[in-house]
C-alpha cells in the first residue's frame, strides 16, 4: 500500500488501488474504540445525464435518483433489510446523497466483521421490486416535505438557482413529488449498473486498524470486478453568468434569512485556492473583521455568518448566510469591503492571524474517526487527498490571496437569496 | 483514565480528564443554579452579556483576535437546562500544543482565558456595559422569538410546556421577551454577583495533558482563587402528575408536513428502574429497528422521522414524527398500538439483545468524544449518582426482559401534541 504521511497533524493514510478496481484507504487511530467504515460512490443528484453501458446510450433519468438508489440499497433479496440487520448488530449504520457522491457507513466497536459482511454484501447486491420501490415513495415524499419546510434549506436552494442555468446542483437532492413518481426498478438499476461500479468507488476505513489486515479483510468480501469502467457524464455546459441576482420568498421565520453567493468557475486542483477563499472570507466576514464588528455594534448581525467555499469538479462558488434583521445591510457591507480590499491591499498582520486560525481549523477536523473518514471521502471526489490542506497551507501568500479576491469576489457574479417572514 | 474530580473548595469542582485520543483541548465552566421564572430571563442575558467583554478582552473584536492568535481556539457559550436546573455553559477549546508550528503554553492561556470572561466581566458604573446590555436584550429578543424556526424543536418544546406547566421544567430556557424590559445593566451586574457568589461551579478539562500540572495551574488561578464555598445542593427533579387520560393539544402554523409530538411519562422509584426505562426507550424508538421506526415508517410509510428519546432527569419519553397531516390519527393508533404490545410484552428476544447492543457501543463511544465524555461526567455530578462506564455497561446487561415489561406498564401517554397547518375554511 502506498503511505502518506503528514508531519503537522501526525497522521497517516494508506492507499490503495486493487486490481478489480476499487480504491481503499485506510487512516489508522489507536487509542480509539470506534471504528469507522464508509463506501461511496461517484454518483450525486448532479449525475442525471449520462452514456449506458454496454452500448453508450445517452440517457436522462428523473431528479432524485441517486437518493432514491440510497434509500432502497439497503433491502434484500430474503425480505431482510440491511439497516436493520446492521442495527441488531448494535452498530450505529447509516447512509446519505450529496451532489457528486451517495455513501453508506457505519460506526462499531464489537462486531466490526459481521457488519462489515453486512455492509459490502448489501452495496454489491440491490434488489428493487415494483412493490418495494412505490413504498418508499411515502417515506421520500415525507423527508421533501420536511425539507420544504426548512428555511435554511430553501435560502440555499434559491441561491443555487440564481447562480446556476443549467448545472443540476440547482435541483433538490430528493427531487420533488413530481420527479420521484416517475423513478422504477429499471431506472434504479441503470443507474446502479452504471455508477457502483467498483472504478467508481471508494471504501475509506479509519480507527485502530493494521492497514494491509484491514485491506485483506476487505478484499475477501468483494465479489464482482469492475464492469463499465470509467462513466462517461454528460453535463451541459453552464454559463460563467449568474441567472438572476436576488431572491426572497416568504416563509413563517422570525427573522430574515439570507444567503450570498459568487458564482466561480470549476478547476482542476482547488485545494490552494480553497484556503485562499477561506482566509478572505473570513478577512471580509469573520468575528475579528471590520466587516462583521461593524455590523455586529449596530445590532445588525447577530453571530457570524457561516462562511463556505463549495465546490466538485463541476461546480464552484462561495456561499455565505446566516440571519440578520436586514439581510441587505450585509450585502453592502461585503462590497464595501471587497472593494476596500481591492483597492488599498490586504493588511499583513490580518492575513498572517487570520492564517494561524485557519492551520488550527484544519488541524482540529482530525479528531473524531468518522469525520476523518467522511472527509477523506468526499476530498477524494473532488480529486484532493485531504492532507494535501495541510501541506499546500504555506504556500499561500498575501499576494495569492489578493489575486483570487480580484478573481473570485466578482460583484457582478454575485447573488443574494432571502426568505423573510410574512408581513 | 477516567475523570479525576478534585473539590477546589465546597462547591467549586475540576475535573480533569487526561486522554490521548483527541488533537484538541476541550475546557469548559458550568455555572449551575435552580430553574425557576423569575431568573430564567435574567441567567439567559447575562450569559450572552459575558460572552460580549470582560477586563483583558473588553469587545468582541479584542476577544477574536485573541483566540485566533491562539490558533482558531474557539469560545463558546450557552444557555441548558437539565432537569430542574439552569445551566450556563461556557467552553473553550484550542488544538493541543503538540501540533503548535512552535511551542507556547496553550493550556494556560486558555484557562486564564476562560476563567477572565467567566469571574471577571467589563464593568462601568457599577454595572454592565450599558452598549452591551441594550444590545443583548434585542439579540435575546430574537433568540425567544426564533423559537418558532425549527418546526420539530418547536413541537417539542411546545409539549414539554403542556406537560409541565407552571413547574420549572416548563420554562424555556432562553425565557420571556416581557420580562426583558426592565433590567437595568447596574440590576443585572448584582444578579450576577449573586449568580457567581452562589451556583454550583463545575470546571472541566480534557485533553492529553498532566493532571498534576493543570490542577495547579487552576489551583493558582486569581480569579478562581478568590471565590468563596459555597452550598451548592443538589436540586431534586420535581416528577409531572400523572394523569389517568391523556391531554392532547393541536396548534396551526402555515407549515407542510405535521409534526406530532407524545409526551409519555414513566412512574419509576429506585434509579436502578431509570437503566430498564432507557433500554424500554431503545426498543419502542431507538433506532432503526425499533417498533416506531419499523411500524410507522418501513411497514406504512407514514413518515421520514420517526422515533422517541428518553429524558432521565425528568423520566419522560418522548415520541417524535414527521407525518402528512392527514394522517394524524392513522400514526396515533399505530403508536398507541405499539406501547401496547410494550405493556404485553409483545417484542422478541432479539429486539431486545439488540437494543442493549446497541446502548452498550454508545456507551463504548462516550470517550471517543471530547465534549459528549464531558457532559457524561457533568450527568452525573448533577445527578450525584457516579457509576464508571463499565458498571453503567454491567447494569444495562444485567435487565431482564421482564423487567422491560414491568416499567412498560409504568408507561403511559400524558401529552400528545400535534403541529398542523392552518386550517382552511374552519374544517378541522
Amino acid at each position: 500500500m502506498q503511505m502518506i504521511k503528514n508531519l503537522q497533524v501526525k497522521e497517516e493514510v494508506y492507499i490503495e488501488k486493487l486490481e478489480n478496481g476499487l480504491t481503499v484507504m485506510v487512516i489508522p487511530k489507536k487509542e480509539t474504540l470506534k471504528k469507522y467504515v464508509i463506501w461511496g460512490t461517484n454518483f450525486g443528484s448532479i449525475d442525471n445525464h449520462f452514456l449506458l453501458k454496454p452500448e453508450n446510450e445517452e440517457v436522462q433519468i428523473p431528479d432524485g435518483v441517486a437518493h432514491f438508489l440510497e434509500h432502497k440499497l439497503f433491502e434484500q433479496e430474503n425480505g431482510t433489510n440491511s439497516l436493520d440487520v446492521l442495527s441488531s448488530l448494535g452498530v450505529d449504520a447509516n447512509a446519505y446523497t450529496t451532489n457528486d457522491h451517495t455513501a453508506y457507513l457505519f460506526e462499531a466497536n464489537s462486531n466490526f466483521y459481521e457488519a462489515l459482511d453486512e455492509l459490502m454484501n448489501y452495496v454489491q447486491n440491490p434488489y428493487f421490486t415494483d412493490e418495494n420501490v412505490e413504498k418508499e415513495k411515502g417515506i421520500i415524499g415525507q423527508e421533501i416535505n420536511m425539507y420544504e419546510d426548512d428555511p435554511e434549506w430553501q435560502v440555499y436552494m434559491n441561491a443555487m438557482k440564481l447562480m446556476y442555468k443549467v448545472n443540476p446542483i440547482n435541483i433538490d437532492i430528493a427531487g420533488s413529488i413530481e420527479s420521484i413518481s416517475k423513478i422504477d426498478k429499471e431506472v434504479l438499476y441503470k443507474a446502479y449498473h452504471n455508477f457502483y461500479d467498483l472504478s467508481n468507488m471508494l471504501l475509506v476505513v479509519c480507527g485502530d486498524f493494521k492497514p494491509e489486515e484491514i485491506l485483506e479483510e476487505v478484499k475477501k468480501r468483494i465479489t464482482k470486478t469492475s464492469q463499465v469502467g470509467e462513466v462517461q457524464r454528460i453535463y451541459e455546459t453552464e454559463p460563467e453568468e449568474i441567472v438572476e441576482k436576488e431572491k426572497t420568498v416568504n416563509m413563517e421565520v422570525s427573522m430574515p434569512i439570507y444567503a450570498i453567493g459568487f458564482k466561480d468557475k470549476p478547476e482542476e486542483n482547488k485545494v490552494k485556492k480553497c484556503i485562499a477563499v477561506q482566509i478572505l472570507l473570513y478577512l471580509l466576514l469573520g468575528k475579528s473583521s471590520e466587516g462583521y464588528q461593524t455590523l455586529y455594534n449596530n445590532g445588525d448581525i447577530i453571530g457570524q455568518p457561516s462562511l463556505d467555499y463549495e465546490f466538485s469538479k463541476q461546480y464552484s462558488h462561495v456561499l455565505i448566510s446566516g440571519g440578520a434583521r436586514n439581510p441587505q445591510k450585509i450585502v453592502e457591507m461585503l462590497k464595501t469591503q471587497i472593494q476596500k480590499f481591492k483597492k488599498s491591499g490586504l493588511n499583513e498582520d490580518d492575513f498572517e492571524r487570520v492564517k494561524k486560525k485557519i492551520y488550527g481549523d484544519y488541524i482540529s477536523e482530525y479528531g473524531e474517526v468518522g469525520n476523518i473518514a467522511r472527509m477523506f471521502l468526499s476530498d477524494y471526489f473532488k480529486g484532493i487527498n485531504s492532507f494535501d490542506y495541510l501541506e499546500q497551507y504555506r504556500t499561500v501568500t498575501k499576494e495569492y490571496a489578493q489575486q483570487v479576491l480580484n478573481d473570485v469576489f466578482d460583484e457582478n457574479k454575485m447573488v443574494v437569496s432571502i426568505v423573510k417572514g410574512k408581513e | 483514565m477516567e475523570c479525576q474530580k478534585i473539590q477546589l473548595k465546597e462547591g467549586i469542582n475540576l475535573h480533569v480528564i487526561p486522554t490521548n485520543k483527541f488533537k484538541t483541548n476541550l475546557l469548559s465552566i458550568f455555572l449551575t443554579l435552580p430553574l425557576n421564572k423569575e431568573n430564567v430571563t435574567k441567567e439567559a442575558l447575562i450569559s450572552a452579556i459575558l460572552r460580549r467583554g470582560s477586563t483583558n478582552y473588553p469587545t468582541a473584536k479584542d476577544l477574536s483576535i485573541a483566540l485566533e492568535n491562539m490558533y482558531g481556539a474557539s469560545f463558546d457559550c450557552g444557555i441548558e437546562k437539565m432537569g430542574d436546573t439552569h445551566v450556563l455553559k461556557f467552553y473553550l477549546e484550542t488544538i493541543n500544543e503538540e501540533f503548535l508550528p512552535n511551542s507556547q503554553d496553550m493550556l494556560k492561556m486558555a484557562i486564564d482565558m476562560l476563567c477572565d470572561i467567566v469571574f471577571s466581566p467589563l464593568v462601568e458604573n457599577g454595572g454592565f456595559k450599558n452598549e452591551y446590555v441594550t444590545m443583548e436584550k434585542e439579540n435575546l429578543k430574537q433568540i425567544i422569538e426564533g423559537k418558532i424556526d425549527n418546526k420539530g424543536r418547536y413541537a417539542l418544546d411546545r409539549c414539554i410546556e403542556e406537560m409541565y406547566k407552571n413547574k420549572p421544567y416548563g420554562l424555556y430556557k432562553y425565557g420571556y421577551v416581557e420580562d426583558l424590559e426592565n433590567m437595568t445593566a447596574q440590576d443585572l451586574y448584582k444578579a450576577y454577583l449573586q449568580i457567581i457568589e452562589t451556583a454550583k461551579i463545575d470546571m472541566f478539562i480534557s485533553g492529553k495533558l498532566d493532571a498534576t500540572k493543570v490542577q495547579q495551574e487552576v489551583q493558582n488561578q486569581q480569579h478562581l482563587q478568590v471565590q468563596k464555598a459555597r452550598t451548592a445542593n443538589v436540586i431534586q427533579n420535581e416528577a409531572v402528575e400523572m394523569r389517568d387520560t391523556p391531554q392532547e393539544m393541536i396548534e396551526e402554523m402555515e407549515i407542510m408536513q405535521g409534526k406530532l409530538v407524545i409526551g409519555l411519562t414513566v412512574e419509576t422509584n429506585t434509579p436502578e428502574e431509570k437503566y430498564v426505562a432507557l433500554l424500554y426507550n431503545t426498543i419502542l424508538g431507538g433506532g432503526a429497528n425499533s417498533k416506531l421506526f419499523q411500524n410507522v415508517r418501513e411497514k406504512a410509510s407514514l413518515a421520514y422521522t420517526a422515533g422517541s428519546n428518553y429524558l432521565r432527569q425528568k423520566n419522560n419519553i418522548f415520541i417524535r414524527l414527521g407525518i402528512e397531516i392527514k394522517n394524524y390519527q392513522k400514526a396515533q393508533d399505530i403508536i398507541k398500538k405499539q406501547l401496547e404490545d410494550m405493556k404485553n410484552g409483545v417484542f422478541s428476544n432479539e429486539d431486545f439483545e439488540n437494543a442493549k447492543t446497541s446502548i452498550l457501543a454508545t456507551i463504548d463511544f462516550i470517550p471517543d468524544e471530547q465534549d459528549t465524555q464531558i457532559s457524561y461526567y457533568f450527568g452525573q455530578e448533577l445527578s450525584n449518582e457516579f457509576v464508571n462506564l463499565e458498571e453503567y455497561k454491567k447494569k444495562i446487561q444485567e435487565i431482564t426482559k421482564e423487567q422491560v415489561v414491568e416499567i412498560a406498564n409504568k408507561i403511559n401517554i400524558h401529552t400528545i401534541y400535534f403541529l398542523k397547518d392552518l386550517t382552511k375554511g374552519g374544517e378541522a
